[in-house]
């Protein structure tokens, strides 16, 4: 029995030393990284998962030509996950030094975090407009990744055989007409419906959708929106008109569509003439058919009255820099974004190997990669644009009210009034 | 109980340590942070009792809880009698009883999420097709209503829990010792008078088991919940572990969804104690 005794013991002896050296483990990794003082390190945390590689890849450019500077790079896909990623970052003090935030609302919750870019030449450079968001008085709070703009994505050989000109869609009237047409020779079109309206994606249909016709009820800023104490939906009858029209022609049950089906399954294989989509689908059809992508894809505005031939185009995204780091990381972090988006290099790469829609001046945007991008650029130059204010809206306001009482519409337990009454009450609420 | 030694300690610290360090420390800080206006950074106010007063009159909360209730009573029957009925298939003496036993199992090796977009192509595509090759309406836009959202939901945990159940069903079974049941076969009872009156309450232990497992694992599932309806449509399908998280993440109120998540527990806790204490008082001894 002694000797049982004496086992056990040594035994556990051996376990709570392994406990420990697992604890202290990580202080010798600690004195490693500071042996090589010279060198600054920028942690880079940030959301777009389409463009890891290609972001990767520049960096590792960037880190040969200034051989002080080390990059770590961390990406977690968008939405949700990259906020909450962000947030459990920050609250462990892991805090990285070059992250995104998306509009007003994560401004303010990240206020003290957020250092001024405003002396950066990227600042500089940035389209008019696009700044807005992130901009307090004279502090610039982030630089913008790119724009994205969002429409109809229509079928250019379905169009062309009902005869339909896409040029002469500008007013709900005229999209009505098309509709219809397009819904009369179904069979020889060979299409199951017009649209395929992705009721199941919340954003969808609250961000995108409903932006259009809320935009101009803050004068296409998404500050005036942050600000706003309630919402008056002003253009809700024309959003429902056309949110009624897609649904009405749309593949059924559009409440239980999503994205994938929307983009990959019903408008890439041609089942469908037309979806409501933005430029960032041009990656998931050229996958499923190059030469269809390339050829066969075009874009035309949401007829909102008085805004006709308008495309809704704006910032996804900006980069921010912590305030937090040291004064080294923070140059440094700065003088990376410069070269990303102001150097001869960073141009090119963003422009051919991110295919972004700059945001900046200085471009040669004749080399804008896809169609689709093309066309919005050309929108955005000739200033035929709505503004993005979905940003400004209350958080979760847009998934949890807006568009889930789209569904209940939809899905016809709820009306239209109600919905109205019930999201402005929403927005009220959370701007208390 | 003399061996409370050194070495007795010392085996039970790593656990200790570690239970503390993500589970007890934790939960303590949680309960603290659920009396103030914490947003995941800061907590700069202690608001006292205001967020458990708010998140009564939060809809969309009492919503998902009832919800997950009418969830979990219909899977915690549906799962206990299919467990129940699969463990007694192949305890018979069948020649395919292991291969049956594996195959019953396998769903519970699949992950959850995986599981949920599993079926949610066969609920949307597959349902879809057949619905309207055969003509039948039913099957047809699944998903899409908070009804076929919910049969959902319980199609698809009974499908994965089921072997599971099925398993400490199977233990419980074989060790009915052989004599009961020839002495009753003996005495003339029929199949399901044996069963009745002598294998059902010899397994009792089983159900105060199973019960326990298929009712805290209704409650707090998440990960099917998200990939086959997320929530939808119009949140009507989102469970109370769901609606913790949104309101955490995508509201950005960490310390009301902390409150919520310390009701979450007392309930869940409530209900399962509850549970185990009236289910011992029927077991048997043999």
């Amino acid at each position: 029995m002694k000797g049982k005794k004496f086992y056990a013991g040594v035994a556990s002896a051996l376990l709570l030393s392994s406990v420990l050296a697992g604890c202290s483990s990580s202080n010798d990794e600690g004195s490693s990284s500071a042996a090589s003082e010279d060198q600054v390190t920028v942690d880079i945390f940030q959301y777009k998962v389409e463009f890891k590689e290609q972001f990767e890849d520049i960096v590792k450019q960037y880190e040969e030509e200034n051989p002080g500077v080390n990059i770590n790079v961390k990406t977690v896909g968008g939405g949700n996950d990259y906020g909450s990623a962000l947030k459990s970052a920050f609250a462990s003090g892991e805090e990285p030094d070059i992250f995104n935030v998306e509009g007003p609302s994560v401004v303010e919750e990240y206020k003290d975090y957020l250092t001024d870019l405003s002396d950066t030449k990227a600042a500089d450079a940035a389209l008019e407009g696009t700044l807005e968001s992130v901009t307090d008085g004279e502090e610039v709070h982030g630089l913008p990744y790119n724009q994205e703009g969002y429409g109809l994505i229509y079928n250019k050989t379905i169009f062309e055989k009902a005869g339909i000109n896409p040029d002469d869609i500008l007013t709900f009237e005229d999209l009505e007409d098309a509709v219809e047409t397009l819904d009369n020779h179904k069979e020889k079109l060979g299409i199951e419906a017009v649209f395929a309206l992705p009721a199941k994606e919340k954003w969808v249909t609250g961000n995108h959708l409903s932006n259009a016709f809320v935009a101009p009820e803050f004068n296409d800023n998404p500050l005036d929106a942050y600000e706003a104490e309630t919402i008056a939906f002003e253009k809700g009858d024309e959003m429902k008109r056309f949110l009624d029209l897609q649904n009405q022609y749309s593949v059924q049950p559009s409440i239980s569509l999503d994205y994938s089906q929307q983009v990959e399954e019903l408008f890439s294989l041609e089942g469908v003439a037309m979806i409501q989509q933005g430029n960032w689908v041009y990656n998931a059809i050229y996958e499923m058919d190059p030469e269809f992508a390339k050829n066969n894809i075009g874009i035309i505005p949401i007829p909102v009255e008085g805004h006709e031939g308008s495309l809704p185009v704006g910032v996804p995204n900006y980069w921010a820099v912590n305030n937090n780091s040291d004064d080294e990381v923070i140059e440094a972090s700065k003088d990376f974004l410069d070269w990303l988006y102001t150097s001869e290099t960073g141009k090119e790469v963003v422009l051919n190997d991110f295919k972004f829609i700059p945001a900046y001046e200085g471009y040669d945007t004749s080399q804008i990669a896809d169609p689709l991008s093309q066309e919005i650029y050309q929108y955005a130059d000739e200033g035929k644009t709505i503004g993005w204010v979905f940003m400004g809206y209350p958080s979760a306001w847009t998934d949890n009210v807006l568009g889930a009482y789209i569904q209940k519409y939809l899905s016809g337990e709820m009306t239209w009034e109600e919905l109205e009454d019930i999201s402005q009450s929403k927005w009220e609420e959370a701007r208390q | 109980m003399r061996n409370r030694d050194v070495s007795f300690w010392l085996f039970l610290t790593p656990v200790i340590l570690s239970l503390s360090l993500v589970v007890i420390i934790p939960f303590v800080y949680g309960f603290i942070f659920s009396f103030t206006n914490w947003n995941g950074l800061t907590a700069s106010k202690f608001l006292g009792f205001s967020n458990y007063i708010k998140l009564f009159q939060d809809a969309e909360f009492v919503n998902a809880i009832w919800f997950t209730i009418q969830f979990s009573v219909v899977t915690v029957i549906l799962l206990n009698i299919l467990g129940l009925s699969l463990a007694l298939i192949v305890t018979r003496k069948l020649k395919s009883s292991n291969f049956l036993r594996t195959i019953f199992f396998m769903p519970n090796l699949i992950g959850g999420l995986i599981l949920g977009f599993i079926w949610q192509f066969i609920f949307i595509s597959v349902f879809d097709d057949i619905g309207s090759a055969l003509g039948i309406e039913a099957l047809n836009g699944w998903l899409s209503t908070t009804t076929t959202g919910f049969w959902g939901l319980v199609i698809l945990t009974t499908w994965q829990m089921a072997g599971y159940i099925m398993i400490i069903y199977i233990a419980y079974l074989q060790n009915i010792p052989n004599e009961l049941i020839e002495a009753a076969e003996i005495d003339g009872a029929n199949s399901f008078q044996r069963f009745r009156n002598v294998t059902f309450p010899l397994v009792a232990p089983a159900f105060t088991v199973s019960m326990f497992l298929t009712l805290s694992t209704s409650f707090k599932i998440y990960d099917q919940n998200l990939s086959l309806t997320n929530g939808g449509p119009h949140n009507s399908t989102q469970m109370v572990a769901m609606e913790i998280v949104k309101t955490a993440f995508s509201e950005n109120q960490m310390a009301f969804a902390q409150a919520k998540a310390v009701i979450f527990f007392i309930l869940v806790a409530t209900i399962a104690i509850a549970q185990v204490y009236y289910n011992k008082k029927r077991e048997v001894e043999m």
